[in-house]
């Protein structure tokens, strides 16, 4: 039997490529996903009759549920986005400590039904911010929407609305969750390996 | 433990805090990122009292966080070694069923270093 032929090297300079092998189970299907997706719509449609309803994305991992959530949502809607600074960039910086938006909203919140729809709450600081940042531009309702949840690590006691999914206290790839800014792409919710 | 390091912008105390350990600094530096205000060791709760109203027991929480009315302890213990601190909080709550308070595990922090990039105190 012939040995397996050494894995290519990149070419000075490339980035090497990603490593299949940090990816592990599914632990959620894209079609469990969709469907899931298409009960929260269905709820959202019902709830948001007659209303301005804005939904609110944060950059960049919830960024495939909005749109598929929008898709499924019967209601006239707009979208925006906004991006939180990381921790990581940040924290080594005293002049530029603590969370803030390196990308703040396009379209108008004062007067508005806004809902904001996370790819997961976890502690519930970060969406903390968001609330407490958006609250005070002046909105009619301020609700969340989130595919992942892990209300067992809250700390802050934020409100809800809408929940996928509770998921157990894992990392995960896959339908916008990255590591390292890979594997957003994959259809489904694996399990990292690390 | 020095307090020598940043200087937190939401700590709500007179005095510079002096952490114990070096998990409650990371747990402050993480609050203070998250702009969420903080006390340190702000109370001391009495869990237990003998005939003569002597303290036999008391707990004080490592953190109160006035925005969300809520007491955090944090340890670097495992799970299945912290069965003083669960008696405590569990105490804790049964003699102030008002005060909210969490306690943050070792694993609790293992996850918050993993999506902080933090290097865990040994």
């Amino acid at each position: 039997m012939s040995a397996r032929p050494p894995d290519p090297q990149p070419a000075p300079g490339r980035t090497p490529p990603p490593d299949r092998s940090l990816i592990g189970d599914v632990h959620l299907h894209s079609e469990s996903i969709a469907a899931r997706v298409a009960e929260l719509g269905a709820e959202i449609t019902a709830d948001y009759q007659d209303s301005d309803l804005l939904l609110i994305s944060v950059l960049k991992g919830a960024v495939f549920f909005m749109a598929d959530l929008a898709r499924t949502i019967e209601v006239p809607l707009e979208m925006d986005f906004m991006a939180i600074s990381s921790y990581q960039q940040d924290h080594e910086d005293p002049a530029r400590r603590g969370i803030r938006f390196i990308k703040d909203l396009e379209r108008p919140v004062e007067g508005r039904d806004i809902l904001v729809v996370e790819d997961i709450v976890d502690t519930g600081l970060t969406l903390h911010y968001i609330l407490r940042t958006l609250t005070l531009r002046g909105p009619r309702s301020l609700e969340v929407c989130t595919l992942l949840d892990r209300p067992y690590r809250r700390i802050a006691d934020v409100d809800v609305r809408y929940s996928g999914f509770t998921v157990p206290d894992d990392f995960f790839v896959g339908y916008g969750f990255d590591y390292r800014q890979l594997y957003r792409n994959l259809p489904h919710l694996a399990f990292l390996n690390i | 433990m020095s307090d020598d390091g940043p200087t937190f912008a939401y700590y709500r105390g007179d005095k510079p805090p002096r952490f114990v350990t070096a998990t409650e600094k990371q747990a402050a530096e993480i609050l203070d990122y998250y702009r969420v205000p903080w006390e340190y060791e702000p109370r001391t709760f009495i869990l237990d009292v003998d005939e003569h109203g002597n303290i036999l027991e008391a707990f004080t929480p490592d953190f109160y966080l006035p925005d969300l009315d809520l007491y955090i302890e944090v340890t670097q213990m495992k799970q299945s070694l912290v069965t003083a601190k669960n008696r405590k909080v569990r105490r804790l709550r049964e003699r102030y069923p008002e005060i909210r308070v969490k306690l943050l595990y070792k694993h609790d922090f293992i996850q918050l270093a993993k999506k902080y990039d933090l290097s865990l105190p040994s």
